[in-house]
């Protein structure tokens, strides 16, 4: 079951993960005032439920698949180094040369 | 670390709070809110029997029957904060052995929606006006109320009297119970 759901990419970078709360916190905000407003002139709290339900189906679209627009900030890795790591690979390294590397 | 699960996990609690807030904005809207109504009864016709109370102690007790007119406009009270109202009838009287005796003679359960003039003409009463003794016969003063339960959406549960009550005195003597 969670298997299935790692297998989904769900990456954003830091600035896009900011930018979606800020989204979803505004758009039910602002569903919620509207909901409130419009249950409270027509009398049926059943709408102001509704209209902030809808505002959370709404926000959930927008920043629950991880869109484009949260990953324009990546963050700058640093590039691969060949070498050692390369050797590394090729050959099963021994226990002190593993040591060293940690360190 | 940010998932799809941990953003739709912020994502239901934002939104439970939010939705949290408003109910209770919801209450306080409507908390303060005076939902007394004027309530028009008349009674048109009181019957008192002597007759066996199987469910009491095995002696006779005063039986009353009022047939009432009520007239209502319960429309002022529904606002979005009030999902049903229970309407009620009660006989209010002293005897000698209580002080205060309160019988429920009639109810109704109004449903938002619902029409809320009440109008009735000639109505029986729901329920028997039973006297746990002999305290029905010359009662001087039996007051009918109608009296509601707001069951609210969020908040508490208020009991409103309506303004406008009668009050009439019982008969003297009991009516003869022919077939029994």
């Amino acid at each position: 079951m969670l298997s299935i759901f790692k297998s989904i990419p769900t990456h954003m970078d830091y600035k896009g993960q900011k930018l979606a709360e800020q989204i979803f916190q505004g758009i039910i905000l602002i569903s919620a005032v509207i909901g409130f407003v419009y249950g409270l002139i027509v009398e049926q709290f059943g709408w102001t439920v509704y209209i902030v339900l809808g505002g959370f189906a709404v926000s959930c679209l927008l920043t629950l698949p991880p869109w484009p627009m949260y990953r324009k900030n990546p963050l700058p890795w640093q590039p691969v180094v060949p070498e050692t790591s390369a050797e590394s690979n090729q050959k099963p390294p021994e226990n002190i040369q593993k040591k060293k590397k940690h360190k | 670390m940010n998932t799809v699960l941990s953003r739709a996990n912020s994502l239901f609690a934002f939104s439970l709070s939010v939705m949290a807030v408003l109910t209770f904005g919801c209450f306080i809207t409507t908390a303060f809110k005076d939902r007394r109504v004027p309530v028009d009864i008349r009674v048109s016709r009181v019957l008192l029997k002597n007759v066996d109370d199987f469910t009491g102690p095995r002696e006779r007790s005063d039986l009353g029957f009022v047939t009432f007119d009520l007239s209502a406009d319960l429309q002022p009270i529904f606002d979005w904060n009030v999902k049903q109202l229970f309407i009620y009838l009660s006989a209010e009287y002293a005897t000698k052995a209580n002080s205060l005796n309160q019988v429920v003679l009639w109810d109704k359960i109004l449903i938002r929606g619902d029409n809320a003039k009440l109008n009735l003409k000639d109505t029986k009463s729901k329920y028997f006006f039973f006297d746990d003794g002999n305290g029905l016969r010359s009662n001087k003063n039996i007051t009918l109320t109608l009296s509601w339960n707001v069951v609210p959406n969020a908040g508490i549960l208020p009991l409103v009297v309506g303004s406008g009550h009668v009050s009439l005195p019982f008969p003297e003597s009991y009516e003869n119970t022919k077939s029994y």
